[in-house]
């Protein structure tokens, strides 16, 4: 049969040549008189041929297909492919972090007890006696372990020099807790714990003097190249000799986040301090559950046992909360709802993909009815045409699929540079194939289910009256037409949503990134370091490092301030508990943010300096220790202004000496997600002598130029320092706001790809459309009919179905801005400027989209339009 | 059966190959090609219809088929009328004519009368 087809192009090739056409030319125009008829062997009543014979003619022949219908087989692909790969990237993502076990034993039985400050209602730290007595009174769990909720810098010395290694303190029954073994050596035990210690400003816990230590499998590759003959090494962390115990698991995460190593501590001498048993918060508590016992009943029992906690010592507790839940719930933070933007995002694309692909094989469907008559005329079976078309959209599947896949595996490549910090640590960013085969059966067998299925429709019976109606070029049904306007108005409506989305959340960085932190971040170089306590016993040795580093940092070329700290601006982590002079003790009724900062702190971050006098010569160690606050506490404290000079305890010590007022500067935003600032108290680090010395240096010029200089002028100083974190604020601050940023950016790519795709869609629909009905077109221009009058008739039919599609959108707006209103900053969720942008950005692609088919359809000539049939 | 400037009427198509084929056996696009010039270009036999027709009369036994080789060496399918074809051809004219002949004389009488 297949043969008797070609012969018949064959002949009429010939005859064409023959009446003067080109070769080529004769073959197109044979073939195009013909169909695509000549293209398919039909199976027919000829059942000697097997069913496999008849697979590998279906794949040939859906190959043929594609490659016949170019524009067709390329949207399709492309359209599947960017589908598949975004959704299948980001459901790796969301799998990861919400759905899949965290990398310990029972991992769902495990709970974090969270402390902090009432009022703020963060998640804070407890204090070492509150971890104790609820240790020793709760009956629900099986054990509960404390550890130091912050990474802390160290210096590891190797032979190739001091290198900076992150590290974190636990007590020893931590990984017991959490049910994770070491991989190699073992884990800590009761002996590994150093008594004596005390916790120092910045999260130093002093003397630093454990000898234990337990590697992190990045420690170990990182620090050690991954030696196996590592166990029982001498290792000299801070220029203390120590050696390794045990490295854990490449799996495991600790809920401090990502470390290189850790030492041991333990809690018996700091509840022996009565000053900061109770006072001072700084322990994270994570505990496992009883078998048999809820969340609930633990939560609850925790609950009773902090209010007569409180009830105990309402000096420390009164001001403060606590929260018990379960330790995914507390990994996943505040990652939980931009993820679910992004997962929802990425599913509204996903019904874009399926709404495309739909309207895509819809038109290919139609356009090859008459083929479909033909061939079910000339006997083929009906299923045999599905099992044709099924083909035929499996082989789609595979290539939009494959291509998919790599763009899967690019964006998860791109989200690992960008987005790690953002994302909880535990997180694995690996393709799901599962995932990826669901998505593209979803997209398959929505594009058959809307786009195939009516081609089927063309019962056997009506096969000649198909074969006739479509050789007089009748336009298509009314059903089918209303299905694709349903189509392209759903894809409008999703992209509306999408755009406005992700325009409010970049309205909100802009607001974030724009609004003044109250300093100059520009032109300032940062670094930090740590002086090992061993060297640096003393705070006298201390402030005199402090100070020989500021000359030799002032004296490098094109330095024009030099300041040190505890922490960097937009960093500060320390808060204190105030109590005014002459107030009973309340217990840390307010908290304030705290940095100890050098005299020239402000003129080089160029903070505005509103009242008194900042740090100078005069705040002698040994004195009344003096404190600079920001305008916003002295606003809150001393609404009259006369805050200069007043004396307030800081701290949970009641016995503690005041400090004195003795200047007010600007506000600085240490949380760029809050618009407005935390009240915040400097003391001058001539009375304060933490061992962490954060360098901030302003230059002229590129302040990175400034470097190599600055780490040279510390190893003159010391060589066993290494200078840490040298970056300039910018830096710091977009590394501040990349959980912010990461949502935003996906969003609107996700916004972008939707515009895409939802512009593809409706130009595909049109130009299909327009090309049913050229021959209509060439009639009404015969006639008579301006082209204008042509381009009308076109742009009402889209006109409508985009207002359809608008106005459902507004629908969609109000379900993605719940979505992510807690992801607003400063902009209101029905922003009119967002949602204003989104509907002309829209409308504009769709209108470009429609113009193209509009514009051809005008262009029509008539009398090669009704001669085309 | 699509053409483009005469209708056939329903049947006719069958009549025309079947006659095609009495003067002998010929592939499908020689058929075509034959009524397409006999009619000088005014009818066109579009292959959607001439191919299921051609099926349909094999079935019925009309006409039988086998492979050939063209006066151009190419292979092609080679239809010819079975001896109940050309019963079935003879009686179909017989009939097209008894119908053409009242249709020409009831036209010729209502022009005559106009």
């Amino acid at each position: 049969m297949d043969q008797e087809m070609a012969f018949h192009i064959d002949a009429m090739t010939r005859e064409y040549v023959r009446s003067g056409m080109s070769e080529a030319d004769a073959a197109r125009a044979a073939r195009k008189r013909f169909g695509s008829t000549f293209r398919h062997k039909e199976a027919g009543h000829d059942t000697r041929s097997g069913h496999l014979d008849e697979l590998v003619q279906d794949v040939k022949s859906g190959l043929r297909q594609l490659t016949g219908a170019p524009t067709f087989a390329v949207v399709a692909a492309i359209t599947l492919a960017l589908g598949i790969g975004v959704n299948a990237a980001v459901f790796a993502v969301v799998k990861s972090a919400l759905l899949d076990a965290l990398p310990y034993t029972d991992a769902d039985r495990l709970v974090r007890v969270y402390g902090g400050a009432r009022a703020q209602l963060q998640r804070g730290p407890l204090s070492a006696g509150t971890i104790s007595d609820i240790r020793e009174r709760q009956r629900s769990l099986a054990s509960l372990s404390a550890f130091m909720d912050v990474v802390i810098d160290a210096v590891f010395g190797s032979d190739s020099g001091p290198q900076v290694a992150r590290m974190a303190w636990v007590e020893h029954n931590f990984f017991d807790t959490l049910g994770v073994s070491a991989a190699r050596g073992r884990v800590f035990r009761r002996e590994d714990a150093l008594s004596g210690l005390t916790p120092l400003t910045g999260g130093i816990l002093a003397p630093d003097a454990p000898s234990a230590v337990m590697l992190t499998y990045s420690g170990w590759t990182r620090l050690f190249g991954g030696d196996e003959a590592v166990l029982g090494r001498d290792v000299r962390v801070n220029g203390i000799p120590r050696h390794v115990i045990g490295v854990l698991p490449s799996n495991y995460v600790g809920p401090m986040g990502a470390v290189d190593f850790y030492f041991a501590f333990d809690l018996g001498p700091v509840l022996g301090n009565v000053i900061v048993a109770r006072g001072s918060q700084w322990l994270g508590g994570v505990g496992r559950l009883k078998p048999g016992v809820a969340h609930e009943t633990a939560r609850d029992e925790i609950a009773a046992i902090w209010t007569d906690l409180v009830r105990e010592f309402p000096a420390d507790n009164r001001a403060l909360g606590l929260a018990t839940v379960p330790l995914r719930e507390a990994m996943i933070g505040n990652t939980r709802t931009p993820l679910l933007v992004l997962m929802a995002s990425a599913g509204l694309v996903l019904f874009i993909t399926c709404a495309n692909l739909a309207g895509a094989l819809l038109s290919r469907a139609l356009s090859r009815r008459k083929e479909f008559a033909v061939r079910a005329a000339l006997g083929a079976g009906r299923g045999r045409l599905v099992r044709q078309l099924l083909t035929e959209s499996v082989v789609l599947a595979v290539t939009g699929g494959v291509a998919g896949v790599v763009i899967a595996s690019v964006t998860l490549d791109r989200l690992g540079q960008f987005a790690a910090r953002a994302l909880p640590g535990y997180v694995t960013l690996s393709l799901d194939w599962g995932a990826v085969i669901v998505i593209g059966g979803v997209a398959i067998a929505t594009g058959l289910l809307f786009g195939a299925a009516p081609a089927l429709s063309i019962e056997r019976s009506q096969a000649q009256s198909a074969v006739r109606d479509d050789s007089r070029g009748a336009s298509e049904s009314r059903r089918s037409l209303r299905l694709r306007g349903v189509l392209v108005a759903g894809q409008m409506a999703l992209c509306l949503s999408l755009l406005v989305g992700a325009g409010l959340l970049t309205r909100s960085l802009w607001a974030m990134t724009g609004q003044s932190l109250g300093f100059e971040p520009n032109g300032v170089l940062t670094a930090a370091l740590q002086l090992p306590l061993r060297d640096y016993a003393t705070p006298e040795s201390r402030a005199l490092f402090r100070t020989r580093l500021e000359e030799e940092l002032r004296g490098l070329p094109g330095v024009t301030a030099v300041a040190t700290a505890t922490s960097i601006p937009t960093a500060v982590r320390q808060r204190s508990g105030v109590t005014l002079e002459g107030a009973p003790s309340s217990g840390g009724q307010t908290f304030v943010i705290m940095a100890a900062v050098s005299d020239d702190y402000f003129r080089t971050l160029q903070i505005p300096l509103h009242q008194g006098r900042t740090f100078g010569t005069q705040d002698l160690p040994n004195t009344p220790t003096k404190l600079v606050i920001s305008e916003s506490m002295a606003r809150r404290f001393w609404p009259d202004g006369n805050a200069i000079g007043q004396r307030i305890g800081l701290g949970p010590n009641p016995q503690a000496p005041l400090n004195e007022i003795v200047g007010i500067v600007g506000d600085v935003r240490n949380d760029r997600a809050r618009p407005d600032a935390e009240p915040m108290a400097y003391a001058s680090t001539r009375q304060n002598g933490a061992p962490i010395v954060t360098i901030l240096v302003r230059a002229d010029g590129d302040p990175l130029a400034l470097a190599r200089p600055m780490e040279r002028a510390v190893a003159g100083l010391d060589s066993g320092i290494a200078l840490q974190r040298v970056m300039t604020m910018p830096v710091v601050l977009g590394e501040g706001i990349a959980g912010r940023r990461l949502p935003v950016l996906l969003m609107t790519g996700f916004g972008v790809l939707a515009l895409l795709l939802a512009t593809v869609g409706v130009y595909a629909m049109f130009a299909s459309l327009a090309a049913a009905r050229e021959r209509e077109f060439g009639i009404r221009l015969a006639l008579g009919s301006r082209p204008g009058a042509i381009a009308a008739l076109v742009l009402r039919q889209g006109a409508g179905w985009m207002v359809a599609g608008l106005a459902v959108g507004a629908v969609g707006i109000v379900v993605v801005v719940r979505l992510v209103r807690d992801l607003l900053y400063n902009v209101s969720p029905f922003d009119p400027v967002t949602l204003g942008a989104s509907v002309a950005v829209l409308v504009a692609c769709a209108t470009i989209a429609l113009l193209i088919p509009v514009r051809r359809a005008t262009r029509v000539d008539a009398a090669v339009a009704l001669r085309a049939q | 059966m699509g053409v483009r400037d005469f209708d056939l009427i329903q049947g006719t198509l069958d009549l025309l190959v079947l006659k095609c084929l009495g003067t002998g056996a010929n592939h499908g696009y020689g058929i075509a090609l034959r009524i397409h010039q006999l009619s000088d270009d005014a009818l066109r036999i579009e292959e959607g219809s001439l191919y299921p027709a051609l099926y349909r009369m094999e079935e019925q036994g009309l006409i039988e088929s086998e492979w050939g080789v063209t006066e151009n060496n190419r292979r092609a399918k080679f239809y010819s009328l079975t001896r109940k074809g050309r019963a079935v051809a003879d009686a179909e004219l017989d009939s097209w004519r008894r119908l053409s002949k009242a249709v020409t004389r009831v036209l010729r009488g209502l022009e005559q009368g106009a």
